[in-house]
Order: C-alpha cells, then sequence, then structure tokens
C-alpha cells in the first residue's frame, strides 16, 4: 500500500478565506479565553503587517495594525475537515482523518482508476487550488512516515525502503511527531534528528522513553503497523420517487408526499433525529426544476406533522409544469427533542395541537407574521418587547399591557381617568434614553390605557398600549 | 399661596462605602442635604461604618446632623436600617456588624437572627420586601420594643399608591408605626448614570444585560422637601424627624474612649515609670561609658513630652515588638520623626544615634498638633508575618487588627471598569486602560484617544471618558493596611466593625489611617522591608565564616566614615545598594559626591518627584559644586535652609517654611503637611496657595520663591519625602555600601538569597560581583545549598567564593534541595543513580539538574546527564542498580548550547556573556561595546547594542523612556525621547536585544547614549531568553 499524506497547514484560515468578500485584504483568526485572545493564523497580507500567529490580539492592535479579525470557530475547522475527506473520498476508498489538518488516501489501489502516482497527484494539487485549500502531499508505504514527512516536505514520494530511512534519518526530531516531553528529553541530550536516535541502543533507549514512544519509532519506519479509523461519507436523507407520467395537479401529489414524508420520519426515528428543514424537488420534462424548501420552528419528527406542514407549504405553490420527478432532501438532522405530554391529555377532538397550528398559520401567513414574544430585562417598555421564534418567558409583575404599541401615539381624549401612576421610568441613556412618567387610564370609551408624558409635567399622553 | 415647606431627615442614606452601590460621596451627600434643608442625615452603609468618618467630617464642616446608621440584610430575613441612638447602640451595632463580617469572606457579610439580640440603644426602619407577612412584624417588635418602624420608601414606582395602602395595612397588622424613608444613592438625579454603571459593576455584567438590576428611574436621589411633600403624607415626614431627635449619639474622641492595652506594664509601675526604667536601661547598654549631658537632656525632654501626650502605652508596644523581633533575630529598623529620637535609640527602636539627627527637626511630638507619634518599623520581608502573629497572639483578634485601606479608583481601574461596563469588549477595554499610566486620575484626552484609533467624539466614547472621570477617587473596596496595627485594651468591636482579611488568620478594622487619626486611635506601623532580609543573611554569613560580628549600629559606630565606601558611592559602583541603586540615583551620585553620612540623607531624598517637580535640584548641585554661592532667602530661613545648602528639600522644611516665612502656626503647618498627602484627591491644597503666597510676600519674600516653594509643596502630594525617613534610609544605604565594599561576595550571596527584591536580578548581581574580582562556582549537586553559600574561606585577609545555590535553578524546590543537602551528609554520591534514590528526586527534578549542569561532576556534560537522569528507574532494583554497560555517544554541547541551557536553567552563565560570542560580528557591522564607549568624548555619535536589561517610564520625565543595554563588560544608559519612542515603538517594546545609534553624552562621570535610531537584532540571540524589567 501507498499512503498519501495531504497537509492542510491553514486549514481553518482558508476555510474562512475561500467565503471571504476581499480575501487579500489582511485577515487573522483570533481564538483563545476572553482574557487573552491571540492569533491563531494570519493570512499573506497581514503578515506583511507584522502579524505572526501565537501574537496576542492587545500586542496586534497595539503595534497599530489594521486587520479583520475572525473568530476562530473549531466546528467550522472540523466541518472543512470532512468536507475535504469527502472529496479525497473520491480518489480513494481508504481516507483516514486521524490527524488534525491532514488527510491519508491509499492510492496505489487507485492507480488503475486515475493513472500513476505523477498523474493523480498532480489531479490532488489542481483540485485543491480550486477549491482554495493550500497543502502539502507526501507519498510514503507507511501512514506515519507520510504523515511526519510532510512536515517538513511537499512533492516528496518515496517507495522504497532504504530512501524513506534516510528520509526520515534527517528529519528533525521535534517534527516527528513523538510527544512533546520525550522530543525535549531527546533534545536535551543534544540529539537533533531521528537518525541520532534510532543509533541509540534500543534498550537504553527504550528505558528512557518509553514503550509508547518506541512503539511510534517502529511505525514510522513500518515496522509496526498504524491502526487507523476511516472515513465513512456523512448521513443525509435524500429520496425520490420518479412518475412514469405527467402529474399536473398538486391534489395528485399528496399520495405521494405522504410517502416520502413518512420515510424520512421513519429514517429519522431509526437514527433518533428530527429535522428542520428539508427540501421538496419536482422536476419537469424541460427547464429547471421547482425547489419548495420547507422550515420548521423545531425539529420534529412525527410523520403527520412533516405532511400536514409539507402539503400546507405545497398548496400554495404554483407549479410552472407537469412534474416527472418529486425528490425530498434533508441534509440538516438535528437531535429531536419531543415535547412532554400530559399522561391524562383532555384535549378536545376539533382542537388542533399547537405546534399544528402554529405550523398551519405560518404556512398560510408567511414566516414574518407569526412569531413568539419574549421579555427582555429592560426598564425601556419598547426593548423589553421582543419578537422571538422561541418561546415566551414569564413577564416580572409589573402592571404591563397584553398590546404594545409599535409606535406610541398621541391620546387626544379630554375625559381621561387616571386609574394609577405615575410610573417613572428613566433608563437606557447609554443606548437611548427614555425618560417618562406612566399612567394607567381609563378612555371615555371606557378602555384601559398605558400612557405616558415627560416626567412631572401635565400635558398631553402618549398612548402607549392597550390593557385587554 | 402655598404650604411651608416640610421639615424632614433623611433616614436611609448611602454613601460611596457601599461599594458600587453608593454613588455620591458623604460629602456631596451633606453638602445637598444642606441646601435642602435637611434636619439630619443618616448614613447607613451595607454592613459597614468604613465610610463613616469621613461623614462626620462632612457632617462637622456643613452643619447638617448626621444619624450613623447600617443598612443590614438578616440571612434569609428583612432588610432593616439600623440607626445608633447613643453610646450603647453604637457598641452594638459594631458588635453586630463584626459578627456578620466574620462569619463571611473578606468583603462580604452575614448577619443572622441570633445576632440581634442586644439591641439596646438601636432604632431599626424595616424596609419590608414586596409582599411581606406580619410575621417578620411581630419579631421586630419584640427585638426592638418601640424601637422599630415600617419604611415607607415611595419612588414612582409602578403603583405608590397600592404600595402605600400595603404598607399601611402591614402597620395596622403589625403595631409598627409608618415612616417617609429615601434609600437614597446619590446626592442628585444627574449620578443615575454613575449609580446604573456601578450596579453593573456589582453584578459584573454590561448595562444592556444589567435589566431589572438597574433602578427604572432616578428617583434614589436627595430629594427637594417640596418633591417629599408631593409623594409623602405629612406625619410620615413628622416622624422622620421624632426619630432624628432621639438619636443623640456623636462619633467623637471621647465617645469612643480609646483606652490603650495596659497588660505591658509590670505590677507596681505605671506606664511613664516602666517606660522610663525601660530607657534608662537602653542608655546603659547604648552608652557604656555614660551618656552625655545632652543626651540626657533630650531624653528628659523627650519623656517629658510623651507624658503630656501620654503616648507612653504607645512606646511600650511599639518596643515591645521590637524586642520580639529581637528575640527572634529578626533584623528591624525604625524611622519616622518620633522613631529617630534618644528615647527610640535607647529602646532599640532605631539604630540611628541621636548625636546623628540632633542636627534634623525636633519633629518629635507637639502638643500643640497633637497628632499621633510617627513610627513605622521596618522589619525582614522574609519574617514580617512573624511579628504580625505575635501581635496577634499576645492581644488576641478581638483586641487586635490591622488598619484598613480604602482602595480607590485610579485611572486604570476606572476605565477598565466602565468600559466593561459599557459593553466595550475585553480587549478594547485593556487598550482604553493601557492608554491610563497606571496611577494617572486624569482620563485620557481626546487627542490620545485618536493617537490610538478610538474615536472620541462617538457617544459611547464619551459616556466612557465622563463616566470615567466621575468613578475616579471613589472607593472600590476596602483591603488592608500593610502593616498598620490598632491594639486596644477592649475588644476592638466597642469601638469600630472588624472584618476577616483576605488573608487567614488576620483581621481588619473598617477604618483607614486617616480616620484612626481624627479619633484618636493609635496604630502601630510594622512594615516589610527586603534590605533587611538580605543585610541579616549577610551579617549571618560573615559571623559564621568568621569575617565578624556586624550589626546596624556597630557599622555605623566604627566604620561611619569610610571614604573607601564612599569612594565607591561617588562612582555609582551601587548595584544592589539600598535606595541609591536606581538609574536615576546612579545618574546623580557622581554630580552630588555623597562624602559623609548627611550627604546620603539628601541623596535619598532628592531624586523624588517633589524636589524634581519644584525645581530644586539643579540649584542645590550648582551649590554643591560650588559653582553658585549659598545664599538664603532671608536671616530667619538660614536656620531652618542651613544643612541643604538654602535649597529646601524635605517635608519637613517645607512646613518649617511655612511658619517662619508665611506666619503658619504649628498646627496650620500640619494641615498643610496632611494637604500635602491629599492634595489630587481634594484640591484642598489650593486653599493654601493664596495664604502662604500672601504670608510669605507679607514677609518681604520673593514672589518668584513664592511660587516656586508652592510648587515644590505640590511636588511632595504623592511622594513626600520626611527628613526623618531619609535618615533611617540612608542608615540602610550606608550599611549595605559598606557591606558591598568590603564584602562584596557576602553582600551578593545576601541579596540574592533574599530575592525578588530592589531592581537587579540575580544575573546582574552575580556579574557585577564577578566584575568585581569574586570568583562564582556553578551549581553542583557536590557542594550547592538552596541558598547561594561562600567557598574558600581560609583566608579573610581574600574575598571567599560564591557558590551558586540551587535556588537560582528555575522551577527547582526548596524541599528538594533541602533533602539532596541531608543526604549528601549522611556520604557522598557516588553517582546520578544514587542520588536521585537518596535524595528521592522524581524525573522532572533530575532533569531540572542536569539541564542546570549541577550533575557535571556525576555525570558529565549536559547531554550525558540527561542521559543519565532518564536512565533512572523510579524504583529500586531488589539486587542493587545493574549499571548499563553500553558505550553511548551523545553531542557535545556547543559553548552557544551551554550558554542557551545556562540562561534557561539559571538565569546566568558562568561561561562567556553571550554578547562575547557575538562580538566579532557586531565589530564586523561597526558596533561598540561598552568598554569601547568609555574612553570617547562628550557628543560623538556612536552605534552600541546590549541586552535590554530595563526599560523604564519614569512619571516625573514626561514621555521619556530610560532604557539599560548590558553587553560582556557593562550597562550602557539609553535615553530614547518620546517621539522617537513613538516613531520606533515595536522595537523598543519588542527588543531583546538592542542596536542604539546615537550621540554619546558624559558629564560629571555619568555617560547616556541619546538614541537617534533604534534596531531590534533579537534575531541574532536564537532561543536566549532574556527578560527585561519594565518598569511603567
Amino acid at each position: 500500500m501507498l499512503w498519501a499524506c495531504i497537509l492542510f497547514p491553514q486549514l481553518a484560515l482558508d476555510g474562512v478565506v475561500r467565503r471571504h468578500a476581499s480575501p487579500d485584504e489582511p485577515l487573522a483568526l483570533i481564538a483563545g479565553p476572553a482574557q487573552r485572545r491571540v492569533l491563531r493564523s494570519v493570512n499573506e497580507a497581514a503578515r506583511a503587517q507584522g502579524l505572526r500567529a501565537g501574537q496576542a490580539l492587545a500586542v496586534a492592535q497595539a503595534i497599530g495594525a489594521r486587520f479583520h479579525a475572525i473568530d476562530y470557530a473549531a466546528a467550522d475547522a472540523q466541518r472543512w475537515h470532512d468536507f475535504l475527506a469527502a472529496w479525497a473520498y473520491r480518489y480513494g476508498s481508504l481516507v483516514s482523518r486521524e490527524w488534525p489538518s491532514a488527510l491519508l488516501v491509499e492510492v496505489e489501489a487507485s492507480f488503475r482508476l486515475f493513472g500513476p502516482w505523477p498523474r493523480l497527484e498532480a489531479r490532488l494539487r489542481e483540485d485543491l487550488r480550486e477549491l482554495g485549500f493550500r497543502h502539502r502531499i507526501v507519498l510514503a508505504p507507511h501512514p506515519w512516515a507520510a504523515r511526519v514527512l510532510a512536515n517538513v516536505h511537499d512533492g516528496l514520494a518515496v517507495i522504497d525502503e532504504q530512501p524513506l530511512l534516510r528520509a526520515l534519518a534527517s528529519l528533525p526530531l521535534s517534527r516527528c511527531g513523538l510527544p512533546a516531553d520525550v522530543t525535549a528529553g531527546l533534545v536535551r541530550m543534544g540529539l537533533r534528528n531521528l537518525g541520532q536516535v534510532w543509533a541509540l541502543p534500543r534498550a537504553g533507549l527504550g528505558r528512557r522513553i518509553g514503550e509508547a514512544a518506541l512503539d511510534h519509532l517502529d511505525r514510522l519506519r513500518g515496522t509496526q503497523a498504524t491502526p487507523l479509523r476511516y472515513f465513512q461519507p456523512a448521513d443525509a436523507f435524500e429520496s425520490r420517487i420518479e412518475f412514469n407520467y405527467e402529474v399536473s395537479s398538486s391534489q395528485s401529489l399528496l399520495f405521494p408526499l405522504r410517502r416520502l414524508t413518512a420515510d424520512l420520519a421513519t429514517y429519522l426515528a431509526g437514527r433518533d433525529g428530527g429535522v428542520q428543514r428539508f427540501l421538496l424537488r419536482f422536476t419537469h420534462e424541460r427547464g429547471a426544476a421547482t425547489e419548495l424548501p420547507v422550515g420548521l420552528l423545531a425539529a420534529e419528527r412525527d410523520p403527520a406533522m412533516l405532511f400536514e406542514v409539507a402539503r400546507s407549504r405545497l398548496e400554495q405553490l404554483q407549479l410552472p409544469a407537469p412534474v416527472r420527478e418529486m425528490e425530498l432532501l434533508a441534509h440538516q438532522l438535528p437531535p429531536f427533542v419531543p415535547a412532554g405530554r400530559d399522561l391524562f391529555d383532555m384535549r378536545p377532538q376539533q382542537a388542533m395541537p399547537w405546534e399544528q397550528l402554529r405550523e398551519r398559520l405560518r404556512a398560510r401567513l408567511g414566516d414574518e407574521s407569526v412569531h413568539g414574544l419574549a421579555v427582555r430585562a429592560d426598564h425601556r417598555p419598547e426593548r423589553a418587547w421582543q419578537s422571538a421564534s422561541s418561546d415566551v418567558q414569564a413577564m416580572p409583575s409589573l402592571p404591563r399591557p397584553g398590546w404594545l404599541l409599535h409606535q406610541p401615539i398621541p391620546l387626544r381624549d379630554t375625559s381621561l381617568r387616571i386609574l394609577a401612576g405615575p410610573e417613572r421610568i428613566e433608563s437606557g441613556w447609554w443606548d437611548g434614553d427614555v425618560r417618562r412618567d406612566y399612567y394607567v387610564v381609563e378612555t371615555s370609551q371606557g378602555q384601559r390605557a398605558w400612557a405616558f408624558r415627560p416626567p412631572g409635567e401635565q400635558g398631553e399622553f402618549m398612548l402607549h398600549g392597550w390593557f385587554a | 399661596m402655598s404650604s411651608p415647606l416640610p421639615d424632614y431627615a433623611e433616614l436611609h442614606c448611602l454613601s460611596a462605602f457601599s461599594f458600587q452601590r453608593g454613588a455620591s460621596t458623604a460629602m456631596e451627600l451633606f453638602e445637598r442635604a444642606a441646601e435642602l434643608g435637611y434636619k439630619a442625615l443618616a448614613v447607613t452603609d451595607e454592613g459597614s461604618l468604613a465610610g463613616i468618618v469621613r461623614a462626620k467630617q462632612a457632617a462637622d464642616a456643613t452643619g447638617i446632623k448626621l444619624i450613623v446608621g447600617s443598612e443590614v440584610r438578616i440571612d434569609g430575613g428583612p432588610k432593616l436600617v439600623l440607626l445608633v441612638q447613643d453610646r450603647p447602640g453604637y457598641v452594638a451595632l459594631c458588635r453586630m456588624l463584626t459578627a456578620a463580617r466574620m462569619r463571611a469572606k473578606k468583603g462580604q457579610y452575614r448577619l443572622m437572627r441570633e445576632d440581634v439580640v442586644d439591641t439596646q440603644g438601636l432604632l431599626a426602619l424595616w424596609v419590608p420586601d414586596e409582599g411581606a407577612g406580619a410575621g417578620e412584624g411581630d419579631w421586630l417588635r419584640q427585638v426592638f420594643p418601640q424601637r422599630a418602624w415600617i419604611a415607607v420608601e415611595l419612588h414612582r414606582g409602578p403603583d405608590d399608591n397600592a404600595r402605600l395602602e400595603a404598607l399601611t395595612d402591614l402597620g395596622q397588622r403589625t403595631g409598627l408605626p409608618l415612616v417617609a424613608s429615601g434609600d437614597v444613592h446619590m446626592h442628585l438625579r444627574s449620578r443615575r448614570r454613575l449609580q446604573d454603571v456601578m450596579t453593573a459593576i456589582r453584578h459584573k455584567t454590561t448595562l444592556a444585560e444589567a435589566g431589572y438590576a438597574l433602578f427604572p428611574n432616578g428617583e434614589r436621589h436627595l430629594r427637594t422637601r417640596k418633591a417629599l411633600g408631593a409623594v409623602y403624607r405629612r406625619e410620615l415626614l413628622e416622624e422622620t424627624l421624632r426619630i432624628a431627635r432621639r438619636c443623640t449619639f456623636e462619633l467623637t474622641r471621647e465617645a469612643l474612649n480609646y483606652t490603650y492595652p495596659t497588660e505591658l506594664v509590670p505590677a507596681g509601675h505605671t506606664p511613664a515609670t516602666w517606660l522610663r526604667q525601660l530607657t534608662q536601661e537602653g542608655m546603659r547598654w547604648r552608652w557604656p561609658q555614660g551618656a552625655s549631658e545632652e543626651v540626657r537632656q533630650t531624653i528628659e525632654k523627650e519623656l517629658d513630652l510623651i507624658g503630656q501626650l501620654k503616648y507612653e502605652s504607645f512606646f511600650l508596644t511599639v518596643h515591645d515588638v521590637v524586642c520580639f523581633a529581637r528575640s527572634k533575630d529578626i533584623l528591624c529598623q525604625g524611622r519616622g520623626s518620633a522613631a529617630n529620637s534618644a528615647v527610640c535609640y535607647a529602646l532599640g527602636i532605631t539604630s540611628v544615634n541621636p548625636d546623628e539627627t540632633k542636627l534634623l527637626f525636633g519633629r518629635f511630638l507637639s502638643v500643640e498638633r497633637n497628632e499621633p507619634p510617627d513610627i513605622d518599623v521596618d522589619f525582614e520581608h522574609e519574617r514580617r508575618e512573624e511579628v504580625l502573629q505575635y501581635v496577634f497572639d499576645k492581644y488576641s483578634r478581638k483586641r487586635a487588627a490591622l488598619a484598613a485601606v480604602a482602595i480607590q479608583y485610579r485611572g486604570r481601574s476606572a476605565i477598565r471598569d466602565v468600559a466593561r461596563a459599557m459593553g466595550i469588549s475585553q480587549d478594547l477595554a485593556g487598550e482604553l486602560a493601557g492608554m491610563m499610566d497606571r496611577w494617572a486620575v486624569d482620563v485620557p484626552i481626546d487627542q490620545h484617544l485618536r493617537e490610538r484609533g478610538f474615536d472620541p467624539d462617538t457617544p459611547l466614547l464619551r459616556h466612557v471618558v465622563d463616566l470615567t472621570e466621575q468613578l475616579i477617587g471613589f472607593p472600590r473596596h476596602l483591603s488592608q493596611h500593610p502593616g498598620g496595627f490598632v491594639i486596644s485594651q477592649y475588644p476592638l468591636y466597642t469601638m469600630v466593625p472588624t472584618e476577616n482579611a483576605s488573608m487567614d488568620d488576620r483581621s481588619v478594622i473598617q477604618w483607614d489611617k486617616d480616620d484612626l487619626e481624627y479619633l484618636g486611635l493609635l496604630k502601630v506601623d510594622c512594615l516589610a522591608l527586603g534590605m533587611l532580609t538580605a543585610i541579616r543573611k549577610t551579617f549571618h554569613m560573615l559571623g559564621d565564616a568568621h569575617r565578624g560580628d556586624w550589626t546596624l549600629a556597630r557599622i555605623l559606630d566604627e566604620k561611619r566614615d569610610c571614604e573607601k565606601t564612599y569612594a565607591m558611592i561617588c562612582k555609582a559602583d551601587t548595584v544592589g545598594v539600598f535606595q541609591i541603586e536606581s538609574r536615576a540615583q546612579m545618574a546623580m551620585l557622581p554630580r552630588l559626591r555623597p562624602e559623609k553620612f548627611y550627604d546620603l540623607v539628601v541623596e535619598v531624598a532628592i531624586v523624588r518627584p517633589g524636589p524634581i517637580q519644584g525645581d530644586m535640584v539643579h540649584p542645590y548641585l550648582r551649590r554643591k559644586q560650588g559653582l553658585e554661592p549659598v545664599e538664603y532667602p532671608s536671616e530667619d530661613l538660614r536656620e531652618v535652609l542651613d544643612r541643604t545648602l538654602g535649597v529646601p528639600l524635605f517635608q519637613e522644611q517645607v512646613m518649617k517654611i511655612a511658619v517662619v516665612a508665611a506666619g503658619y502656626t504649628e498646627g496650620q503647618a500640619d494641615e498643610l503637611r496632611r494637604s500635602m498627602a491629599a492634595w489630587r484627591r481634594n484640591g484642598h491644597i489650593e486653599r493654601h496657595r493664596e495664604t502662604l503666597i500672601k504670608g510669605m510676600l507679607a514677609n518681604n519674600y520673593e514672589l518668584e520663591f513664592a511660587e516656586r516653594l508652592f510648587r515644590q509643596i505640590q511636588g511632595f502630594g504623592d511622594y513626600g519625602f520626611p527628613e526623618s525617613h531619609a535618615a533611617s534610609f540612608a542608615l540602610l544605604a550606608y550599611v549595605s555600601s559598606w557591606l558591598k565594599c568590603h564584602e562584596p561576595a557576602a553582600f551578593a550571596c545576601g541579596l540574592i538569597n533574599s530575592a525578588p527584591m530592589g531592581f537587579y536580578s540575580p544575573d546582574q548581581l552575580l556579574q557585577d560581583a564577578r566584575r568585581h574580582g569574586v570568583r562564582v562556582l556553578p551549581v553542583d549537586v557536590r557542594y550547592s545549598d538552596w541558598d547561594c553559600t561562600l567557598e574558600d574561606l581560609h583566608d579573610v585577609s581574600v574575598q571567599p567564593a560564591i557558590r551558586m545555590g540551587l535556588r537560582l535553578v528555575t522551577g527547582f524546590r526548596e524541599d528538594v534541595a533541602r533533602a539532596i543537602v541531608n543526604a549528601r551528609t549522611q556520604a557522598a554520591f557516588s553517582d546520578v543513580a544514587d542520588l536521585c534514590r537518596r535524595a528521592c528526586l522524581d524525573g522532572r527534578q533530575s532533569g531540572q539538574l542536569a539541564d542546570a549542569g549541577a550533575l557535571r561532576a556525576l555525570a558529565g556534560h549536559r547531554h550525558r546527564a540527561r542521559w543519565a537522569v532518564a536512565g533512572v528507574e523510579p524504583q529500586r532494583p531488589l539486587f542493587g542498580d545493574v549499571p548499563e554497560r553500553e558505550e553511548i555517544h551523545l553531542p557535545l554541547p556547543s559553548v552557544e548550547e551551554n550558554m542557551l541551557a545556562d540562561y534557561a536553567m539559571t538565569s546566568t552563565t558562568l561561561g562567556p556573556h553571550p554578547l562575547r560570542l557575538l562580538r566579532t560580528r557586531l565589530r564586523a557591522q561597526r558596533y561598540r561595546g561598552w568598554a569601547d564607549l568609555q574612553g570617547l568624548p562628550h557628543g560623538r555619535l556612536v552605534r552600541t547594542v546590549g541586552l535590554v536589561t530595563l526599560r523604564q517610564k519614569p512619571g516625573t520625565a514626561s514621555g521619556v523612556i530610560f532604557m539599560s543595554l548590558e553587553d560582556e563588560d557593562g550597562t550602557t544608559n539609553v535615553v530614547v525621547w518620546h517621539d522617537l519612542a513613538v516613531r520606533q515603538r515595536r522595537v523598543l517594546l519588542e527588543s531583546r536585544l538592542m542596536a542604539v545609534e546615537g550621540r554619546l553624552e558624559t558629564e560629571s562621570g555619568v555617560r547616556h547614549v541619546i538614541a537617534h535610531r533604534l534596531v531590534d537584532l533579537s534575531p541574532m540571540l536564537g532561543g536566549l531568553a532574556v527578560s527585561s524589567r519594565d518598569f511603567q
């Protein structure tokens, strides 16, 4: 077997840069706890400004450099790692993500398909250039050898034992993948490269660096096998139904839709997950396919509900042409948290469960029209009242109207009766100062209103809300 | 026609000493209360009386009556405002707060119901929580019979009428009367922004996130009586006056009745007779051949004065502490005007002979000023804790506690907290804080902000700047005084609440030194001083090596005018010496040329902001060098300024000038001294400006002299330096100089063994010792102790060698070093394995020794030593060790590798200095070394290079940075002017090895390079770790 190690020296940064609007401007990835933020990696333009990986952010700012600081997210790097593994899977069925920022691909088996190594290597490099990932590639007969040689080489391909040992022997100790304490210990004995270490008596060496490190030295040479875990492509749900005739009424699509959603629900139940967003794709005889995204407020997997939501969306859809094929794609499969149900649920038959009603309203009225209300801890009423898609929290015990106007409006009523107040609110000077005296008043029509005027003044009221 | 305004007394008011709650100082509150015509103002800080003395002073200044009290929340119970009616009530409150504080961590309190038992003399206002039941009321009525009220606090809440109704109902159910109160957090509504910010800081959150933790409005200020009349029924307001009238307690010296402990006086003696007896015994010890008539008279005069002021017990206490230290062989030295007296010399509190100090001003004690005696005692810093614990043991923690220090917001801390509360990220908050000098009390100016890339015109930054300005000077938290004790005959809680310090086994009272002074409580200062540790260790080493039994007093007596020592001082050859080792001091020494003890007193005091800002240094220097005649502003001042050549340098002189020239009384002069210490905080010194200058003009002094004197008084503000303290410091400066001059090896050991202290690292001290011909021997497990030691002791006429101690090995532990020494005393180590086994070394420790080169004798060079220690098995094999027979080959460490390892492991090297290794390359680039510069004339353009060992930005020199560049021969001083520092900021801050191009300046033996350009050569060093000591 021959192993290609592809090393991505700037994986996270490249992942950011390839999506960034202006990748030529100075960019730096920032990581570390809030008290000590450091630059994790920097691009070329940032390096030209004197920024270096490992620098403290405060230092970077203190030297007056101007750069985009982007928060490093380990999950992002992981995603790109997976993405690249999926890409590499095209070139070999044994792909390992064993080591961070690196991929190992067994390529000997692929030579038949892609041609000899130089051709394959060129192809890998071309792909990666297009994808926008900097890389180093080394070919070696053992995984670990390929991995550590990639630390100092790019484009090296060693197939035979002797050249491999020579290449390894000159490798600096710090780049050999040995634990830091072992490396430090050896360096302090004056040893600088792998060759010098191999020259030491094995027993004496083992006594000093331990079995694990000896094993590692063996794996580099290939006298001991390296156990690897292999990559499997990610899970996703994709299912389609082809019609052998053209379907033109959306009514006739309901049956196959029910099947697809049911299959999805079964699949979700099997992996104990839910779905929050999926895509319905309708292929026509000619012309582009019609796509209908379906989103839910929370992850769900109940078949009736998935069908109901998809159906109400489908009913609104104007199909441009008859449909030949219908496809359901679900790539986001978040964990599912079931809603707690009362054991003795006494819901009347007619009533629709709240979740279903909510989704139906959203489907009918549009996503923007239906949202939750959330309370924010803020003395200013308009700030305390916020739309949110999450669930409503309890209000503190303040007399607040159920309906707060978007904008206060003058309240012209000559026979107002003050029921309570003034309640003085003076707050928010840091981002929008509010100073008002609020009153609960009764209008001449007998409605209870919430109104305010400037503190300590007797003038006109501004109406801010209605009590139920 | 309006009805007359109602009278009112505010009974619930927090001051700034409810930290991060009260947004106004006591003075602001009382001034506002006076404007509004309040009848009285209670200051009821939460669980604390820390601000009460300031409140009392503000009350006296404004003529508004102060009611002493405290707001407390009972653990799991109601919130109360406790008000002090009379003296028993005051004691009850102090006792309650002490119990609550001692139960909790530093800065917190936990008051239990069972603490609230003895309530005689206390009134209670109950501030009921929302929906409180009658149960609490019944309990209160029992515990505070006829002395409990329900506090009605209406602040334009959601429904004040409903709240009032509910409280009225509660009053009827519990039978408690109602009274109006304000829950005041600030003196004006406009402080609500600062109050909001404080709330956010207290909750460690931002304003935007603080939510309902903030008050909904700004009603919690001192409201006008008209506003109060509109909110409260008349009878609720009248009730406040009835309560205020019942509170008759006044916080005065008389009311506290502080009594000094009496147990130091044996039966049959009074404090006075006992002090006299001890003094007489001391005289026989100090003057074996009999004291002179003059000394005897001085002592009589001093004893008489001590008696008049009834300070005998205080002197006895200090004497007792000093005796304890002496019995434990802890070196100590008193300082201060009272410390340098004949009585204190006889009592052994000071080693400064009064024959020496009779020249000094008689600021010993004064009946008129009635200020507490000024005695600070410095102890060895490593052993000061023993002294503290002795005091706690002797008097118990009930009767002895440390004084507090109210830590104030300074520029940095204020802007950091404000910025965070405003939601500015920590990075930027740190950036803003970095803009402030650490101790600055001014906010950054817009120009500064722009330079750093901030836009000062944004509302956000405007808020930050405004609020920072307001917050600066506010107390932030209570900390402990570094060593000021208060000791009392009766438990301290009869006077002041006591709380836990952050360190175990210490307690702190809630008052600081100004509070103590105001109320006549005496404080004994036991401070820590590293130099005393170093000197004591040096004395011991010399004694053990049979090189003499030295004491401070003996050196002063027998070696006082050593020419060799003064010659060394004049050359500024003072690395490691006390006080006169700093760069600024070293630059002054060759010009000032000290030749006698008093010159050192001047030297210690002159390189300080006071004289520098007052422009006193150069006139003094010129006169000292004979370049200008010694003149006196007047004949009257000749006596005052005689010894300082007509130039005022000391705090005492400034005060005396105020008396002699400006017609101040002693009392006024003392007030001036206090203002000097506090002028930045309250600006009171401006008041003196007019009086002082007017007084001096009236006495025919020149305006220019008067202005200059005033400038100097301002300069003294932060760093006032009295002659009496300078004298004690000069004593230590002289003793350490003498030791350095005559016993350089032992002195360097003493310093290193007391590290960290002083300006210089062990590396610099060892290099200095080697330049003075002392041999330094490497770390070696066969000979090294934990501390550095002396070797080659056969011949006392030759300087011994220094054996580097294991304490110099980075990360090495003292107990491990002791284990090695113990094992070694049993038998010499045969090899590395033997060492590791018998001294129980783990792999890390033996590795440190190998890397440090300490195993050379057992295993060979570092690489072999590493191999050897790595091969030692952790467990002892059953049949002894099987030695490895194989021959191994490891590369020999190069000179550079050895140097790097030396620096990495011991922070110094006995091999060639790094610059020596680079010298050929540097010469090729036409860089000169320290030695080359010595012969060059003033004004030459030079290129030099060295390791950056110091970067210092003195507060007095605007924007100038001083740098030290070290090479194999010496240290070159570099001056970097502000504009260059800005231009080459990064090179300046980041270089470890730096080249400087600039102009050489030499003046009376002082030599420095004015930098024109800086070059970072650090890459030439490789992995060498060099740390500069950066001083702000």
